[in-house]
C-alpha cells in the first residue's frame, strides 16, 4: 500500500477550528490527511500529546492556535509558542526530527490559510517518508 | 516571591579556623546558632552510628559534634528533603539547611513551582569540590583518619578525582549562587581561614551579636578563589565538551535514542529521585495512559507488534519537556539508575541547550521567572507565522 502521512492535528477551538470549519463551509478541497482534535486552547496541548502520537504512529502533528494578540485566553498561545521552542530545543538535542510538528496561527476567519496549511504539510510529509518511530521497535 | 537574595547586600567575611581544624570550626558555628536559639535546628550530614550516610536535622547543640557538614558523599539530593517538609509557609520553627551549589539551585526552583516556601528556612550554603556515591565514599573513606578536613585541604587533587559522582565531575557551580549565608573554602588554605558571605538580613543575623569564632570582615572573595572556581570551571568546561561530543556519537537520531534508552525498566526512579520533578503525582503514575489487554490488542494490530513495557521513550522524552528547565544537572537520577542509563550527562546537554534557548540558568536566582511561566510579545515572533 503506498505511504500517505497520518497528520493528528490540535485545533485551538476560537480560532483554527472555527477556521477548519470555514475551509468545509466555503468547499474548500485539502487532503483527508489530518485527524483533527479540537481542544480548548494550543496552549493546553501538552508536549506529551504530541510525542505521543508522534511515538505511536504519527507522520506528523499539527498544532493550530490562535494569531499573537488574539488568544481567548489572552496569553496561551504565547506560552504555546515558547512550549515549542522547548520542545524543538529537545528534539534538536536528541538529533530528532523537528520538521514534523509543525505549529501555525489560523484565524477563524482564515479558511483558505488553513486549507494551504493541511495541504502543505502533508506533502511534505509525503516527501520526507513515514516517521521513523513507525518501526523502531520492530523484532 | 520571597526576595531572600539580593545580590546587592552580600557581605563578605574570613572566619579564623582554631585548632586547624576546618570542620569542627564549622560544628563550633551551628552547635552556637542553635545555643543562642537562632535556630531551631539545622539539617547537616553525618554518619550514623550504624555505618549509613544521612541528613540529621540537630536540634541539641552538643550532638553537632558527631555531625560531619563537609562529608563529601551524596545519596540524594537534599532540596527534596526541603519540599518535603516545608512546601506550605507559615512555619513557626525556623531551621537552617546545610546545602551543596546544586542543591540550592534545585531549592530556589522549587520556591518558584510553589513547592518550597522559605518561611522558616535558612539557606546554608557550602563550596563543593564533588561528591563519590554513599557507598563508595564509605569505601575510600574507611581507615583514613581525619578524611572530610583532609578532602578540602588536597582540593587539587580531588576536584579531578575520577571516583566522583559523574555529575560532579561535569559540574561548573562548585560555589554556591543563592544562599542565606555561605561558607567558602575553594582556592584557600581551610586550615587557616573560612570565607563567609552573608546575603541579605536573614543570613546577617545569624552573624550578631556574639559569634564563637574570630570573624573579619572583608572587601572582596581572595582573589585566589575566584581564580581557582575560574581554573575548575575551565577544566570541567574541557570535560562536558569532551562528554558531549562522544554522547552525541552514540544519542544522536530516532534510532539511537531509542537504544539509548532501551534498557529502560519504566521505574521512574530518576522521576522520584529528581529533586526538580515538582508534580505531587506524576502523569506517567496515573491511569491517564493506561490500556487494558484488549486495547494493547488493537493497538498491536495497528502495527503488527508492540514493545512491553510500552511508553518508556514517551516517559523520559515527555519529563525532559517538563523538567529540563529546571534541572540542576544534579546527576543523581543517573545513581539511581538501576540500568545505568548515561542520564548526567544527557541531561547536562538538554537542559543547558533548553535553558539557553530561553536565557535562563535554573537556580540562579529567585527573581528570575520560570520560562515556561512567562512570556514577551515580541519573542520567537516566526514561529506559528509560515
Amino acid at each position: 500500500m503506498a505511504y500517505e502521512p497520518k497528520i493528528i492535528g490540535f485545533l485551538c477551538n476560537w480560532c483554527t477550528y472555527a477556521g477548519a470549519d470555514l475551509a468545509g463551509t466555503s468547499r474548500l478541497q485539502y487532503p483527508p490527511n489530518m485527524r483533527p482534535i479540537r481542544v480548548m486552547c494550543s496552549g493546553a496541548v501538552d508536549s506529551v500529546y504530541i510525542l505521543r502520537a508522534l511515538l505511536e504512529g504519527a507522520d506528523g502533528v499539527f498544532i493550530g492556535g490562535c494569531h499573537p494578540g488574539d488568544c481567548h485566553y489572552v496569553s496561551g498561545n504565547y506560552k504555546t509558542r515558547r512550549r515549542m521552542v522547548l520542545f524543538n530545543s529537545i528534539m534538536e538535542s536528541l538529533g530528532l526530527d523537528t520538521d514534523r510538528v509543525l505549529l501555525r496561527w489560523i484565524s477563524a476567519a482564515e479558511g483558505k490559510r488553513f486549507a494551504d496549511t493541511v495541504t502543505e504539510f502533508t506533502e511534505k510529509l509525503r516527501q520526507k517518508g513515514p516517521s521513523p518511530f513507525k518501526t523502531l521497535w520492530e523484532v | 516571591m520571597d526576595g531572600t537574595v539580593k545580590t546587592g547586600s552580600r557581605t563578605i567575611y574570613e572566619l579564623a579556623v582554631p585548632g586547624s581544624d576546618p570542620e569542627a570550626t564549622l560544628k563550633k558555628v551551628f552547635a552556637h546558632w542553635l545555643e543562642e536559639k537562632k535556630l531551631d535546628a539545622i539539617l547537616v550530614p553525618a554518619i550514623s552510628k550504624t555505618g549509613a550516610v544521612t541528613r540529621s536535622l540537630v536540634s541539641a547543640p552538643e550532638k553537632i559534634m558527631a555531625t560531619a557538614p563537609l562529608l563529601p558523599a551524596m545519596g540524594i539530593n537534599g532540596a527534596g528533603i526541603i519540599a518535603e517538609i516545608a512546601p506550605d509557609p507559615g512555619a513557626k520553627s525556623k531551621i537552617g539547611v546545610l546545602l551543596r551549589p546544586c542543591e540550592l539551585r534545585a531549592v530556589v526552583e522549587l520556591v518558584k513551582l510553589q513547592q518550597v516556601s522559605l518561611d522558616g528556612i535558612v539557606l546554608v550554603g557550602i563550596d563543593c569540590p564533588g561528591t563519590y556515591k554513599t557507598a563508595q565514599f564509605l569505601q575510600i573513606a574507611e581507615g583514613a583518619s581525619d578524611f572530610n578536613n583532609n578532602f578540602i585541604r588536597n582540593q587539587d587533587a580531588y576536584t579531578s578525582d575520577s571516583r566522583l559522582r559523574h555529575a560532579c565531575q561535569l559540574c561548573e557551580f562548585p560555589a554556591p549562587l543563592v544562599f542565606d549565608i555561605m561558607f567558602g573554602f575553594l582556592g584557600m588554605n581551610p586550615d587557616e581561614e573560612l570565607l563567609v558571605i552573608t546575603a541579605g538580613e536573614k543570613g546577617a543575623v545569624l552573624l550578631a551579636p556574639t559569634f564563637p569564632v574570630p570573624l573579619e570582615p572583608r572587601q572582596d572573595e581572595p582573589a585566589a578563589r575566584v581564580e581557582f572556581i575560574n581554573k575548575l570551571r575551565r577544566a570541567r568546561e574541557e570535560a562536558i565538551r569532551t562528554q558531549i561530543r562522544e554522547l552525541d556519537e552514540r544519542l544522536l537520531g530516532a534510532e539511537n535514542v531509542v537504544r539509548y534508552f532501551a534498557d529502560c525498566l519504566n521505574c521512574h526512579n530518576c522521576m522520584k529521585v529528581c529533586p526538580v520533578c515538582y508534580c505531587r503525582e506524576c502523569f506517567f503514575e496515573s491511569d491517564a495512559l493506561n490500556r487494558n489487554q484488549d486495547e494493547f490488542v488493537r493497538f498491536s494490530r495497528s502495527k503488527g507488534m508492540v514493545r512491553m513495557p510500552s511508553g518508556t521513550l514517551l516517559f523520559h522524552i515527555t519529563r525532559m519537556n517538563h523538567m529540563m528547565t529546571s534541572c540542576v544537572q544534579c546527576g543523581i537520577c543517573e545513581d539511581s539508575c538501576p540500568v545505568s542509563i548515561g542520564l548526567s550527562v544527557l541531561f547536562k546537554k538538554v537542559s543547558r541547550n533548553a535553558q539557553n534557548a530561553f536565557g535562563y540558568l535554573s537556580g540562579r536566582a529567585l527573581e528570575e521567572p520560570l520560562p515556561l511561566t512567562t512570556f514577551r510579545e515580541d519573542e520567537f515572533t516566526t514561529i506559528g507565522e509560515g
